[in-house]
């Protein structure tokens, strides 16, 4: 049940807002309001939120404690007691339901989960619908009404926040905060200076596969609309403490606001080594690239030897054609440490280097780690090049040229 | 008139229109009337709170308070503040800014007395911080940023409700980012809400009700009359506490 504590009520009915209109409200000793919405687990001894009155007195019926209110406060509780009484219903309504579907299903109803919940309204209501939003759903009250946020002032009109007037508080104490971090940090390295102490390389606060929170997901956090401009000062804001040389003491600050980046599926299937007869590690992979086929094995502990079709590198006529044969091994720094024997058919020159490349590529993965795997696959050496070659439309020039366009 | 009178931005003297309340039961009458009386009686006090022991004429050049802009950019209604000028440079009459920075404090004393909501204002980007932990540390309102501009003429839309407005807006600074005076001023003039303000050789004291002539680019100075109205707040919230039993 909610809770407001009239005596706190009582004791300071003698606050006498000396421009302002003050609502009488008699109210039965013991009348418990609390805001549902509250983030705290506990009522919180302190009433709601409360308005300076602006209008004329309501008088109510008869009580047993009087009490000064004003009549917009006394409409803010009414709500809010409201809110909270349907909640209550809500849930009440939402643990019978669960029981009931548990019975249903022949499950025990203690230990039916919320994910049990929705595998039974899914198998008992199977919908074609392709929105998920749309189907039959079946969850918590508190999911199903937005989460807003708490009471903003206490029974007095003051604000609990600080920077309540801005508008944002939430956003506004972030950036303070970041303020004084950003400070902390100068203040640091100035100490450090002294003992000539500088950037520590191993203590580099790692962000890797992180990115920063999206605006939507910091409204999220925040409970708070923000502007575009908002958000990109927020992250430019961010990125300034992250440059610091120190950022790594601030490690905790900053990873509230960074989630991580989903790496692609494919890549974590690397397949593992397999070996030769004398005991050589290889792998085998196949590589395309336009109308070309590579079929490429990488030998392990080798010298840098490459044979293609029976030949070596200079099958390839042209400088850039054995860049892009060599550009793997270089950037895995396996140069002169394997093996590679490839066979390539079909396309031009460009096309079968391209398919070499790229299968050399999917083969040195299972002889890397995956930090440098990682790297490969922002460097594009992991990501098979579909481009094909397009046709040529009919009264075009070329598949995309036009012939010249006259007036008249 | 004499130095340090000139008319102030509206401040109301008269008694505010009281709505018709009901008498109270007897039960809270005793309590009420002595708090009433307490209020009363602080009132006949010129510094009731001893706000003139914060500060002397001495930290407020310690505090580079005297330090003026150029004479180019001297604002016409703060010329009666100016000592004179060295070098081009202006410098402010401390005895005059002692004279009215107790005012200002004495005032700023007596509304936490009486519970007022006090919000600093001041929009320069490297006192926003010390701003903010100012109104932090003496339970106040900061409001150091853009500054949205229904907050004190439209605040029930702006709020999403209908809110206490403050009832006593400090200014670190008049003056926004750019060359224009802060909205709050007109705003809180409009809005009947007193002023406290530290008013610069380039700007306006017009609708300021306390105005305090004095530096307000320094940190340092910044940096004292944050403490001095910090000091004054907890003052006058200390004496709530002792004489009117509130918190």
């Amino acid at each position: 049940m909610a809770s407001v504590c009239i005596g706190n009520l009582v004791r300071n009915s003698a606050k006498v807002f000396r421009n302002s209109y003050i609502t009488q409200v008699r109210t039965p000793y013991g009348l418990q309001i609390r805001c549902w919405n509250s983030t705290t687990p506990e009522p919180s001894s302190k009433p709601l939120t409360s308005v300076p009155a602006s209008d004329t007195i309501k008088h109510e019926g008869s009580g047993n404690q009087l009490i000064k209110v004003s009549k917009a406060m006394k409409a803010y509780q009414e709500k809010a007691q409201a809110l909270d009484a349907l909640m209550f219903e809500k849930t009440t309504e939402y643990e019978i339901g669960r029981r009931h579907l548990a019975n249903m299903m022949g499950e025990d109803p203690e230990t039916f989960t919320d994910e049990d919940i929705d595998t039974a309204i899914e198998y008992l209501f199977p919908s074609g619908l392709f929105e998920p939003r749309a189907r039959p759903l079946m969850k918590h009250p508190t999911e199903v009404f937005a989460r807003k946020k708490v009471a903003e002032f206490d029974e007095t009109g003051r604000p609990f926040h600080v920077l309540f007037y801005t508008g944002l508080p939430n956003y506004y104490q972030v950036l303070h905060d970041l303020s004084e971090k950003v400070r902390e940090l100068d203040s640091f390295s100035d100490r450090m200076m002294q003992y000539n102490i500088h950037k520590d390389p191993e203590r580099t606060l790692n962000v890797g596969g992180t990115e920063w929170v999206k605006k939507e997901q910091l409204e999220d956090i925040l409970l708070e609309k923000l502007k575009d401009k908002q958000y990109e000062f927020f992250v430019r804001s961010m990125n300034r403490l992250l440059d610091h040389p120190f950022s790594y003491r601030v490690e905790e600050f900053i990873m509230k606001f960074r989630k991580h980046v989903q790496i692609s599926v494919i890549h974590k299937e690397i397949p593992k080594l397999m070996f030769t007869a004398e005991g050589t590690p290889y792998m085998a992979a196949v590589g395309r690239r336009k109308t070309s086929t590579a079929s490429v094995t990488v030998y392990g502990r080798g010298s840098g030897k490459i044979s293609i079709n029976g030949e070596d590198l200079l099958y390839f006529k042209y400088i850039q054609d054995r860049e892009q044969v060599l550009f793997p091994l270089q950037f895995s720094g396996l140069l002169g440490k394997v093996d590679v024997v490839a066979d390539v058919d079909g396309g031009g020159f460009s096309g079968q280097s391209g398919a070499i490349r790229y299968a050399i590529s999917m083969a040195v993965r299972s002889f890397v780690d995956e930090q440098m795997m990682e790297k490969m696959r922002l460097a594009g050496l992991l990501t098979r090049d579909p481009r094909r070659h397009e046709r040529k439309k009919p009264g075009w020039k070329g598949a995309r040229a036009k012939y010249t366009w006259k007036k008249r | 008139m004499g130095r340090g009178l000139w008319h102030r931005g509206i401040v109301s003297s008269s008694n505010p229109v009281q709505s018709a309340v009901e008498p109270l039961e007897k039960l809270q009458e005793s309590s009420s009337d002595a708090i009433t009386e307490q209020m009363a009686k602080s009132l006949k006090y010129p510094d009731f709170f001893k706000v003139a022991e914060l500060f002397t004429v001495e930290d407020l050049f310690n505090a580079r308070v005297h330090l003026g802009h150029r004479e180019g950019s001297l604002n016409d209604h703060m010329s009666q503040f100016i000592f004179g000028s060295r070098l081009s440079h202006l410098i402010f009459d401390l005895d005059q800014t002692a004279t009215l920075l107790r005012e200002a404090l004495n005032f700023t004393a007596h509304i936490a007395f009486r519970g007022g909501i006090i919000l600093f204002v001041g929009r320069i980007p490297q006192h926003q911080v010390m701003i903010e932990n100012t109104a932090k540390e003496c339970g106040e309102y900061a409001h150091t940023r853009y500054w949205q501009g229904g907050v004190l003429t439209n605040s029930t839309i702006q709020f999403g409700s209908v809110i206490r407005l403050p009832d006593l807006i400090i200014f670190l600074h008049t003056m926004n980012n750019v060359i224009y005076e802060h909205t709050a001023i007109r705003d809180a003039a409009k809005m009947l809400i007193p002023t406290v303000g530290i008013v610069d050789t380039n700007c306006n004291p017009n609708l300021i009700t306390y105005p305090v002539p004095g530096n307000d680019d320094s940190a340092a100075s910044i940096s004292l009359f944050c403490n001095l109205f910090k000091a004054a707040i907890l003052r006058g919230k200390e004496k709530r506490k002792e004489l009117l039993g509130v918190h």
